[in-house]
């Protein structure tokens, strides 16, 4: 709770920051701050907290959760540099505080105990993610991105909205236990169909902020067109924040429609799974591509949820922390790359914009490997032990609930492999004619730290899984 | 930390140093770093050695893996037979690899050289240290290893990749055989631990099929390890390693590997007569082989190696009769003089500037005499001739192999004729008669500095005293070894007492049989000294050869007949296989599947449109269809 209140005033504070001359403070400023919330949200350990009359709960899990966020903030503001080539156009300050406020929002999704607060904190991450996509503010790409999401958000905010609108309806009350109660303990009259309903939409505007099919659409679009910083910081903490919520959602408030919700989940992880990857082997573009393989990885996702064990948590839990990781890692290759060798002004993100990195940059080219090995879910990464613990989840479910959608998974694995390795086959087999890329040292140690940790949890998944 | 522990550790240590800054460290830091730890190890062990209380004890340093029923623990065993190898190995390395010092010092690679040597000692101390056949698994495959990496050393020499291959795939085979008498192991006691395991197989019949299986599986391992017929090809090539890895590799310590695997495993091979009737053959029939292509070899350390071929037989040939403490014990003397011999062979290279042909050498005695009389206390030993080390352990071996099967002891005693002629051979060739050599190799002959004279001394005086370790009771000795070892074979003892009955030879036929054999070794060498002494023979040039002779120095054609029965059958097959299989079907089928998934990409990418409105027509249209499904009860009524 301490992190929430603490990054609230701490974007307020980063906003005052924007007034001094220097713009150098910030950025050491930021991380600071950010690590002040990680540390405030560590105080709670094996505490539970109730605050403003059951609107928020704190317990281990949202620690767990919250912190991963934490983690991918500070490793994406790390690896902020200049906001575009026009300096003067730009505000710093401003970003950092909107991240910061985004990232308020969601922790308020991973905390909250009513739909009120879900809303609430849906809201003030999306507003805040339309903002920094259209950061760019000279670029038609940014803007229409911006311009793209704002409308389709708008669209499933509504129809979210409807669905906690129509659940109140239903059960009278926005309490995550109240309704939980009211669904499992059956009412004497039968389970309204209001809220049959009003949970199908609930769960469509859930389902389109963590990008799965067929709500999808925007993702390609608006990863492409925003900046790629943002771009990575969207499809990281907004993935963990709406899986954290959709997980909290479904079993305190849900569990008693089990059998609704599980069919709607696997028919969506299917189509997910089969468009996110398919539709990725041919893009030309590594950041489009990226985008699909973020799509995708929502459908892995999606599997931990709809097999609901004891052991979903901590699957989606790890899946999030190592997918977060490496694709922290591959945009931050991707921005250094890309901005190397513009094409007509904009950074050049195609494939063959890697060809020859090993060569010149062995360092960016071995973390771009090993996240990407990571993706793909090879062993001796994270991104191994993720997929393994996902699968686990399904299979202790039962096959005969979740085997169709183990194989589609399985085969789509296979297929992740194939885009994957695309860019390592570029950087380390194809020859190019760059210069070596500059990195400065932070940004240096962030690459260092993320691989390590790849590595590290890859060969030591136990370490954080205690903690989960 | 425990000693226990440092002692596996040290050599490790010396790996890392030297492994990580061969490029940066001096050579004498090198050097002292290499040797230093293996010398400290071997300070460890002896302290261990001597306050050793007789309890075995097991020192469990962490849990290794534990995966459902599995627990395998990495732990160290400390006992007898560790206690007896573990000295071998340091002692035995310490004195090599001071002699690398001198023998290595202008060769370029001299940081990665004692890297190996240290890691090769590492392996080997796990090998014989660990408590279950996995650690010791561990050891074995490390020790293949560092031995195709030494043997290669010299890479830049095809020839040499070739042998360093060749070691490989031969332990392979092996492995592959010990590999599953482990799974076999496992499975029907559900542990590896050695103490586990023999707790449970005392309880078992003598004959029971699934022992018979294990040994006769292990024994394959050991097969390849410690060179036996079919698998000993390899050792003879890998003679192309630097001087001192022969000595320490294949002759001292690692081709024991397999005979420290079967004493280990002496219950087990107790239990199972007919793997032991094998295990005696074989071994039998190595010696022979061994011994008989040892006659016509010109190469020095070609006839050291088919020497070491031979004594391993020997070993085996005592496994074989469940004569446990005297293999071992001659584990031990052989170590002492194989190890003294490869180097004493190491000098006279060194001297010859690099000439390895003994055809080209000849009156050397007095230019190295050092390398001469430490030599010369060598061929004694190796040859049987009281009282030094060979003849005591050799003797041993035979004394037992008699009241088994006199047949077997025939063979052997004739194997231990042909010993006594070649080293003979060997010794008037290189340093009687007169230099056959070039005048610049003549110019060049120095005797070997300090460092590498040192250690040829103090191995001849253990060639020459080791004997008395183990001195039997006819001759008035205490058997001090074998009664030190006695404890570990109690259990086998226990469960199949015959196997080691004695009938009470009688004195007198003891001493007969020792007279024999020293007789038979007497015979070797006038029939060397009457042939290249006396008539100054010297073996014909390359192709000259006839008859017998021919086929023998050509090694019987064995590796031509496992090139046409196995290589290329298998390099056939696998062009099949390239060619047809996975071009044809393979390749098709992968190919395929990657363009279908292609062609799907390329129609699923027609869907993102750009267009908002059509994406959100398209949510639409998936709420609606999740509304319709899910809720389809509630619509249909």
């Amino acid at each position: 709770m301490l992190s929430i209140i603490s990054l609230s005033l701490f974007g307020i504070l980063n906003l005052f920051l924007g007034f001094l001359k220097s713009r150098r403070v910030l950025l050491p400023a930021t991380l600071l701050f950010i690590a002040l919330a990680f540390a405030a949200n560590l105080l709670d350990w094996n505490h539970q907290y109730v605050y403003f009359r059951d609107m928020l709960r704190t317990n281990n899990l949202f620690i767990n959760f919250s912190s991963i966020i934490l983690l991918t903030t500070f490793l994406t503001v790390a690896i902020s540099r200049s906001f575009g080539t026009d300096e003067e156009h730009t505000h710093p300050a401003e970003y950092y505080a909107i991240m910061l406020f985004s990232v308020v929002g969601a922790l308020m999704m991973v905390g909250f105990e009513n739909l009120i607060m879900l809303f609430i904190g849906l809201e003030i991450l999306s507003v805040s993610l339309y903002v920094l996509t259209g950061s760019d503010k000279r670029s038609l790409r940014s803007n229409e991105a911006a311009l793209k999401y704002f409308l389709m958000g708008s669209f499933a905010t509504g129809i979210f909205l409807f669905g906690i609108a129509l659940v109140y309806g239903a059960t009278g009350s926005f309490n995550l236990s109240a309704i939980g109660s009211y669904v499992s303990g059956g009412p004497t009259t039968g389970i309204s169909p209001l809220l049959y309903v009003g949970l199908l939409f609930i769960l469509a505007g859930m389902l389109f902020k963590v990008s799965a099919a067929p709500f999808h659409f925007w993702t390609p679009d608006v990863y492409d067109g925003a900046p790629t910083l943002f771009t990575a910081f969207m499809s990281t903490v907004v993935k963990t924040a709406g899986f954290a919520a959709l997980y909290r959602l479904l079993t305190v408030s849900f569990t008693g429609v089990y059998g609704l919700w599980w069919q709607v989940l696997t028919g969506v992880t299917v189509l997910t799974l089969l468009v996110g990857n398919i539709t990725a082997v041919y893009q030309s573009s590594v950041k489009r591509m990226l985008a699909y393989s973020s799509v995708s990885h929502a459908g892995y996702l999606l599997i931990a949820v709809a097999a609901k064990t004891p052991q979903s948590p901590s699957a989606i839990l790890f899946y999030s922390l190592a997918y977060s990781i490496a694709t922290i890692t591959g945009f931050a290759v991707l921005i250094l790359v890309a901005e190397q060798k513009p094409i007509e002004g904009r950074p050049d993100e195609r494939y063959e914009a890697f060809n020859g990195l090993a060569k010149r940059n062995p360092l960016l080219a071995f973390s771009l490997a090993v996240s990407m090995v990571s993706l793909a879910g090879i062993p001796l990464t994270a991104g191994f032990w993720g997929k393994f613990f996902v699968f686990s989840t399904a299979v202790d479910r039962g096959m005969t609930n979740m085997g169709m959608v183990l194989v589609v998974a399985v085969l789509m694995s296979v297929v992740g492999v194939y885009y994957y390795f695309r860019v390592i086959i570029a950087s380390y087999l194809k020859t190019g004619d760059s210069e070596p890329i500059g990195i400065r040292p932070l940004y240096r140690f962030i690459l260092v730290l993320t691989t390590a940790l790849t590595i590290g949890l890859g060969l030591f998944p136990d370490v954080v899984r205690q903690l989960f | 930390m425990s000693l226990l522990l440092l002692i596996p550790l040290l050599p490790l240590i010396g790996f890392l140093i030297n492994g990580i800054g061969f490029r940066k460290i001096p050579k004498t830091l090198v050097g002292l770093i290499g040797a230093g730890t293996v010398v400290a190890s071997f300070a460890c062990v002896l302290f261990l050695f001597l306050n050793f209380d007789g309890q075995p004890r097991v020192e469990k340093v962490y849990d290794w893996i534990t995966v459902g029923n599995l627990n395998l623990s990495f732990s160290f065993q400390l006992d007898q037979l560790s206690l007896l190898f573990m000295l071998i190995i340091t002692g035995v390395g310490s004195l090599i690899h001071l002699y690398s010092i001198g023998y290595m010092k202008h060769d370029e690679g001299f940081g990665k050289f004692f890297a190996f040597l240290n890691l090769f000692i590492f392996f080997m101390l796990l090998l014989v240290m660990g408590s279950n056949y996995v650690i010791l698994f561990i050891g074995w495959e490390g020790v293949g290893l560092c031995s195709y990496l030494l043997i290669g050393f010299w890479n830049k020499n095809a020839n040499y990749g070739d042998a360093a291959r060749k070691a490989f795939i031969m332990n392979r085979i092996g492995d592959l055989g010990y590999l599953l008498a482990v799974f076999l192991i496992l499975t029907n006691f559900g542990s590896v631990e050695f103490t586990d395991v023999f707790r449970q197989a005392a309880g078992l019949k003598a004959g029971n099929s699934t022992i018979l299986w294990i040994t006769l599986l292990l024994f394959v391992g050991a097969m390849g390890k410690s060179a036996q017929i079919p698998l000993y090809t390899w050792l003879p090539d890998a003679m192309a390693g630097p001087t001192p890895v022969s000595a320490l590799i294949h002759a001292a310590t690692m081709v024991t590997a397999g005979i420290y695997m079967i004493v280990r495993s002496n219950l087990l091979y107790t239990l199972a007569p007919v793997t032991l009737e094998v295990v005696g053959w074989i071994g039998l029939a190595t010696a022979l082989l061994g011994a008989s292509i040892g006659l016509f070899q010109n190469d020095i350390k070609k006839i050291l190696a088919y020497s070491t071929v031979s004594q391993l037989g020997y070993m085996f040939m005592g496994l074989g009769v469940a004569a446990y403490t005297p293999a071992a014990f001659h584990v031990m003397t052989h170590a002492f003089f194989k190890a003294l011999l490869f180097l004493g062979a190491g000098s006279v290279i060194h001297a010859m500037s690099n000439e390895q042909d003994i055809r080209n050498m000849g009156g050397l005695r007095k230019a190295l005499p050092i390398t001469f009389l430490t030599f010369l206390i060598g061929t004694i030993a190796i040859a049987g001739i009281p009282p030094f080390a060979g003849f005591f352990s050799k003797d041993e071996i035979l004394l037992h192999v008699f009241e088994h099967n006199k047949l077997m002891w025939g063979i052997g005693v004739f194997t231990s004729m042909l010993t006594s002629f070649y080293m003979f051979r060997l010794l008037f060739l290189v340093f009687f008669g007169n230099f056959r050599g070039t005048h610049e190799q003549q110019h060049h002959l120095h005797e070997s500095p300090l460092t590498m004279t040192l250690p040829l001394m103090a191995l001849a005086l253990l060639s020459a005293i080791g004997g008395f370790f183990n001195v039997p009771e006819v001759l008035g000795g205490g058997a001090k070894l074998a009664n030190f070892l006695a404890p570990l074979f109690a259990a086998a003892q226990n469960v199949r007492p015959e196997a080691f009955a004695m009938a009470e030879l009688s004195h007198s036929t003891e001493l007969a049989l020792m007279i024999g054999s020293v007789a038979v070794a007497m015979i070797g060498l006038a029939a060397a000294y009457v042939i290249f002494i006396s008539r100054k023979t010297v073996p014909v040039g390359e192709g000259q050869e006839h008859g017998l002779q021919k086929v023998i120095y050509h090694k019987y054609y064995v590796d031509e007949l496992y090139d046409a029965v196995f290589v290329r059958p298998v390099n056939a097959l696998s062009v099949f296989f390239h060619q047809v299989i996975d071009f044809l079907l393979i390749d098709l089928l992968v190919e395929g599947v990657g363009k279908f998934v292609k062609g799907l990409s390329k129609e699923f990418r027609l869907a993102q449109t750009g267009a908002t409105g059509f994406y959100i027509f398209a949510m639409v249209i998936g709420i609606a269809a999740l509304l319709a499904w899910s809720l389809r009860g509630l619509i249909l009524g």
